[in-house]
C-alpha cells in the first residue's frame, strides 16, 4: 500500500494500521484529509515524494471508496495528478467523471459493480438473452431478494438480470416495480438464508423460471454476505490496470470496465 | 407368402385408405378397428397445414408424449407410424390432455414383413398431402434401431428428428450427411436446458477462472433406473470447473440421489419419482461469503417432447425456405427462434 492516502475533509489527519486478517500482512498509512487547498497541496507533495521514492519504473494507482459527493472532485484531482485509479464509489455525475478522465488521457477502471463474479454472471445472462430471446417462452419469472434494511430499492444488478430473464421468457406480466419480493426485516432475511452477523450488509437474490405446466424449473441464486467480493474485485481491477499501464500500449487514456478485467483474466 | 394379385389388392386398399381417409369395411385387411383420418379442423397451426408428422416409436412413453406435444402445437400427425418389430399392428388414439386434440395413428411394426406396407403407406400419405405437402418423422424408438431407422429415413428421403439416444452416432451422422438428408439430431431435446448449457459454455470460454478460488458442489437426482449422471450435468460441471479451477472429480464428487426419501427431500414430487432429472450446482468463494447456485429441475418428459415438436417445426421451416439438407442441432433451433 502507499504510505499516504486521502480521507474525508472533516477527518483529523491520523496514521492507521491496515491488517489483513487472513494473511496477517499489514501496512501503516497516513491519512491526509482532503478538501481544502492546503490539504490538497500536502497530498500532492506527499504523492510527489512517493513517486520519487519508487523511482521511474514505479507506479502509483489509486482506489476510491469515498463518497458520492466527492466522486467528481476526486476524479478531477486524479486527472490533474495523472494518477490512474479504480473508482469504486458510486454516484456523482458519471458523465462528467468520464469526460474528465478522457480529456486528461488518463487510464482508469470505472465500474458500478466491483463484484467480478457477479458481473460475469450478469454478462452471461445478457449474452444468452441476446442470442436466444424467447428460448424460455411461456415460462413465469419470480424474484425474491434481501438486502440490509437501509437499502430502500432493489439493486441495479438485480434489475439488469431481470431484464435478461424477461427477454428469455417473453413474460410481459412481470413488473419490476411491484413484482420483486423484497425482504427487509430480520426474520424474513434470516429465513432466506442470511446469517445474523450479515443482516447489516448483504445482497441475496433468487430468480426462478417455471414452465407453464410446472414440470420444469430453473433457479439462479447469487448470495453475497459482507463486502469481500467487491473488495477482491477492486484489487483485481488494480492489478489489471497496472498490467495495462506496464504494457504501455497506445491506449493512453482509456476507461476500462469490469468486463475488460474479466476478459483479460482469460489471457493469463 | 401372398400371391401377386392379393398383394396388389392389399396395396390398392392401403392407397385408398390413406388418400381418401376412408377405411373400406373389414375383413381382407388387418385393421382391428374403424380408422378415420381427422379432417382439417380449426385449431391446426396455419403455417403447418401442409405438414404431417410421423411419430415413430409409439406406444413408447417418450414417442407418445412427443406426439401429444405436436397436437398441442397444432400440428397434424401422420396416420401411420413405425412401431417395434415384435409389436402387433394396431391402431391407437393419441390425445393431448391440455387441448383435447386427438389423432388416430396406425402402428406398423418395423420388420421385413411389414416393410412394404410401410413404404406404401408413406407413398399414399405423400400423395394425399400433395406436392406442397411435407412429411417429417420423429424417432423415439430404441438405441438398437437408431442406425437401421436412419438408413430407412435416408432410403425414403424422409427428414427426421432423432430423439432416440444411443446407436452409433458417427455412423448415423455419416449416413445422413452423405445422403444429403435434412435432420435434427441432438442428444438433449430439452431446448431450455440446451440454452442454459450453451450460456455456461460461453461464459467459461470468455472468462475462464473468473471464479478462481471458488469450490464446486453438485447434487443430482434421477429415477432409480438411471445408473449414471446425465451427459448434460457432466458438461455443465465441465464449464463450472473451467470457471473455478476447482479440483473436482466428475466420477466421484457428484452427490447422486437414487432413493425415494432423498429424492423427495430434494424436492422431487412423488408422482415424478420414476421420471425426473433434478440438478443443483453450488459455487462458494474461498472465504464462504459468496455463493452462486444454479438449479435445473425437470419432472416427466414434457420438456423433451416440446423441444422435439419445436425441432420438427424448425425443420419444416428450413425445408420450406429452401434451406440446406444437412444435420441441425438444438442450438440451430434456438438460434432460429431468435429470428421470430
Amino acid at each position: 500500500l502507499s504510505p499516504i492516502a486521502l480521507t474525508g475533509p472533516d477527518v483529523e489527519s491520523s496514521t492507521i494500521n491496515v491488517v489483513d486478517l487472513d494473511t496477517g500482512k499489514s501496512a501503516t498509512v497516513r491519512l491526509i484529509p482532503s478538501g481544502s487547498e492546503e490539504n490538497m497541496l500536502e497530498a500532492q507533495s506527499s504523492l510527489e515524494g512517493l513517486r520519487a521514492g519508487v523511482g521511474p519504473k514505479g507506479q502509483v494507482i489509486a482506489i476510491d471508496y469515498t463518497h458520492p459527493s466527492a466522486v467528481n472532485s476526486n476524479g478531477k484531482w486524479y486527472a490533474e495528478q495523472n494518477l490512474p485509479f479504480v473508482m469504486g464509489t458510486t454516484g456523482g455525475d458519471r458523465v462528467e467523471l468520464f469526460n474528465d478522465v478522457q480529456n486528461a488521457n488518463l487510464s482508469a477502471v470505472i465500474a458500478p459493480n466491483m463484484g467480478k463474479q457477479i458481473v460475469a454472471m450478469q454478462a452471461a445472462l445478457e449474452n444468452l438473452a441476446s442470442q436466444y430471446p424467447n428460448a424460455f417462452g411461456g415460462y413465469e419469472l419470480k424474484v425474491t431478494e434481501s438486502h440490509q434494511k437501509t437499502k430502500a430499492d432493489t439493486s441495479g444488478t438485480a434489475k439488469a438480470v431481470i431484464d435478461s430473464l424477461l427477454t428469455l421468457a417473453g413474460d410481459d406480466e412481470f413488473d419490476k416495480e411491484n413484482d420483486i419480493n423484497m425482504l427487509r426485516d430480520d426474520e424474513s432475511s434470516l429465513a432466506f438464508g442470511v446469517k445474523e452477523e450479515d443482516l447489516n450488509g448483504h445482497a441475496f437474490h433468487t430468480y426462478t423460471l417455471t414452465s407453464a405446466d410446472g414440470s420444469v424449473e430453473f433457479e439462479l441464486k447469487h448470495n453475497v454476505s459482507g463486502r469481500r467480493v467487491y473488495a477482491e474485485g477492486t484489487a483485481d481491477a488494480v492489478m489489471f490496470l497496472y498490467r495495462k499501464l506496464k504494457e504501455g500500449n497506445a491506449d493512453s487514456g482509456r476507461i476500462y470496465s469490469m468486463i475488460n478485467v474479466l476478459e483479460e483474466g482469460a489471457l493469463e | 407368402m401372398q400371391n401377386q394379385p392379393y398383394l396388389l389388392l392389399h396395396l390398392l386398399l392401403l392407397l385408398l385408405k390413406y388418400s381418401t381417409g376412408f377405411l373400406p369395411s373389414q375383413s381382407q385387411t388387418q385393421f382391428q378397428s374403424k380408422c378415420q383420418l381427422p379432417m382439417a379442423k380449426t385449431g391446426n397451426h396455419p403455417d403447418y397445414e401442409h405438414l404431417r408428422v410421423m411419430v415413430n416409436g409409439m406406444p413408447g412413453p417418450m414417442a407418445t408424449e412427443a406426439a401429444e406435444a405436436c397436437l398441442r402445437k397444432g400440428l397434424q400427425l401422420a396416420p401411420v407410424a413405425l412401431t417395434g418389430p415384435n409389436i402387433e399392428p394396431c391402431t391407437i388414439v393419441v390425445s393431448d390432455p391440455d387441448t383435447s386434440r386427438s389423432a388416430t395413428v396406425r402402428l406398423i411394426p418395423s420388420n421385413k414383413e411389414a416393410e412394404v406396407e410401410m413404404e406404401c403407406a408413406l407413398e399414399g400419405l405423400r400423395a394425399g398431402v400433395g406436392s406442397k405437402g411435407r412429411v417429417i418423422a420423429i424417432d423415439y424408438t430404441h438405441p438398437s434401431a437408431v442406425n437401421s431407422n436412419g438408413e430407412w429415413y435416408v432410403k425414403q428421403r424422409l427428414p427426421f428428428v432423432m430423439g432416440t439416444t444411443g446407436g452409433d452416432r458417427e455412423v448415423l451422422e455419416k449416413t445422413v450427411t452423405d445422403a444429403k438428408l435434412a435432420a435434427v439430431i441432438a442428444p438433449n431435446m430439452g431446448k431450455q436446458i440446451v440454452a442454459m448449457q450453451a450460456a455456461l459454455e460461453m461464459l467459461a470460454k470468455q472468462y475462464p477462472l473468473a471464479f478462481s478460488g471458488y469450490s464446486l458442489r453438485m447434487t443430482e437426482s434421477h429415477q432409480k433406473t438411471k445408473a449414471d449422471t446425465s451427459g448434460t450435468a457432466k458438461a455443465v460441471v465441465g464449464s463450472l470447473l473451467t470457471l473455478s479451477g476447482d479440483d473436482f472429480d466428475v466420477e466421484s464428487d457428484i452427490n447422486m440421489l437414487r432413493d425415494d426419501e432423498s429424492s423427495m427431500a430434494f424436492g422431487v414430487k412423488e408422482d415424478a419419482l420414476n421420471g425426473h432429472a433434478f440438478h443443483t450446482y453450488t459455487l462458494t468463494s474461498g472465504d464462504g461469503s459468496v455463493e452462486f447456485e444454479l438449479k435445473h429441475n425437470v419432472s416427466g418428459r414434457r420438456i423433451y417432447a416440446e423441444g422435439t415438436a419445436d425441432a420438427v417445426m424448425y425443420l419444416s421451416r428450413v425445408l420450406d425456405s429452401g434451406g440446406e439438407n444437412k444435420i441441425y442441432t438444438m442450438i440451430n433451433v434456438l438460434e432460429e427462434g431468435a429470428l421470430e
